[in-house]
């Protein structure tokens, strides 16, 4: 839509454009069949960088006064540890690692976000490359995968943990016990239909308020940036267009401060809702 | 901004991070603060025992001081007493010598004067008889003595 409301001008000068993705499409009559090339660099960079710092930081691994990187992620992972040990009824040795790199990674990329809305942008078309996307979590795609796996490690731990309370909890939640008896088997499809709704709230939940910020404090990013720059190269210099760029780079500056925040306070958010989701799991049956 | 095959890709990403980060980083970062955290309480256990052997070992000294304490007093105490009567048996010992001496000396002096006395006596008697001789000799003339020595030897030759 925004393509014909932008149809005169060249590419690149409207909000809409900047939220496009390098997109190489693999099947061009299948919408699912497509790789979004800039999220998937961005992110197998950070892997990498993490992998490799990790690999760095592996031999230099003391159990004496740690110094340094160690120190510095060892303040992360204590952070991690506790928050876990708070929540959580028994010990799995899975989730603590878990929490940690969800928490790492979402921060790391969120943390891009540091990087000006329009130069990466323009840098990629500079070698070709139709756009691009600097913020693997303003891609639907990175959450919704995080939530996904997250709740997939969920039901596998509710089935594996109490497979029969769960399936009960399935039809027989939350309405059973209000009815006569001889409604009761009406009354199951309808729990289930609610019960399936509350299970896939997770991670809909999950992906969508990690997406949902991110995403909107990079239009908020491009907003600032396209009502508060001149027109033109010749009106940069004059009374207005000085006031206008100080202006911008202010309120940039403030948006950026914040929307670093929101990216480690969203980061927070998802590992420690990945932390509770998993304790729910393993919480002992009531009787 | 919908589903595609990157949420397959990150999927892939995601899980083969947590599987490696978890081996390579977490692990042993969470193995080294384990044994760190093992090692500051075995040396704050160790600390603990450290003070309270020490606070053994102080008593213990205190107890030993006050002993030896004791015994140097007691030691002190009989040396005196020693001494005391060390030097009064010294005392009495120099006493009885001082008079031993004393009366050894007044023996001798008065042996010494006795003799003087004896000799003094032998030489008077040698000088009166020298005196007398010349005394005899000046005086002698046989005609005035001569009758008082025949009387003499008269008296001897009666007797």
């Amino acid at each position: 839509m925004s393509e014909q409301a932008h149809g005169e001008q060249e590419h690149g000068s409207s909000i809409a454009d900047h939220l496009e993705y390098w997109i190489y499409k693999v099947d061009e009559s299948n919408p699912f069949m497509q790789i979004h090339v800039d999220t998937m660099i961005v992110t197998l960079t950070i892997a990498s960088l993490m992998i490799g710092f990790a690999i760095w930081l592996r031999g230099k691994i003391v159990a004496g006064a740690p110094t340094g990187a160690q120190n510095f992620v060892e303040s992360v992972v204590d952070f991690i540890n506790t928050t876990v040990k708070d929540n959580f009824p028994v010990h799995n040795p899975i989730v603590a690692p878990l929490a940690f790199t969800i928490f790492v990674f979402i921060l790391l990329c969120n943390t891009i976000d540091i990087l000006p809305a329009y130069l990466l942008g323009h840098i990629a078309h500079a070698f070709g490359a139709p756009a691009f996307r600097p913020v693997p979590t303003n891609d639907l795609n990175l959450p919704a995968a995080m939530g996904v796996s997250v709740f997939i490690l969920v039901l596998y731990y509710e089935f594996k943990l109490k497979p029969i309370h769960f399936m009960q909890d399935l039809i027989m939640q939350p309405f059973t016990n209000l009815v006569p008896w001889y409604l009761k088997p009406v009354i199951m499809p309808i729990n289930l239909v609610l019960k399936l709704v509350e299970e896939v709230a997770k991670p809909l939940s999950l992906s969508f308020r990690l997406f949902g910020n991110m995403f909107a404090g990079e239009v908020i990013f491009l907003l600032i940036a396209s009502l508060l720059l001149v027109g033109t190269v010749d009106e940069l210099l004059t009374v207005g267009g000085v006031i206008t760029e100080a202006i911008a780079i202010l309120v940039g500056l403030a948006w950026s401060l914040f929307h670093m925040f929101i990216g480690l306070l969203q980061a927070f958010i998802f590992m420690i809702l990945t932390v509770v989701y998993l304790s729910i799991a393993h919480q002992p049956v009531e009787h | 901004m919908s589903l595609d095959l990157t949420f397959i890709g990150q999927i892939v990403v995601f899980l083969t991070m947590v599987i490696l980060l978890t081996k390579l980083l977490y692990t042993p970062l969470n193995d080294a603060m384990a044994a760190r955290t093992q090692r500051i309480a075995d040396g704050l256990a160790a600390a603990e025992a450290g003070k309270n052997a020490q606070a053994d070992a102080e008593a213990e000294a205190k107890v030993q001081i006050e002993k030896a304490k004791q015994t140097a007093q007691e030691i002190v105490a009989a040396a005196e007493r020693r001494a005391l009567a060390v030097s009064e048996e010294s005392i009495a010992k120099a006493r009885h010598d001082s008079e031993m001496i004393v009366q050894s000396a007044r023996e001798e002096a008065e042996a010494e004067a006795g003799r003087l006395r004896q000799t003094l006596r032998q030489e008077v008697a040698t000088l009166a008889v020298m005196a007398a001789e010349k005394i005899v000799e000046a005086e002698l003339d046989a005609k005035k003595h001569a009758a008082l020595i025949e009387k003499v030897i008269a008296d001897g030759v009666a007797a």
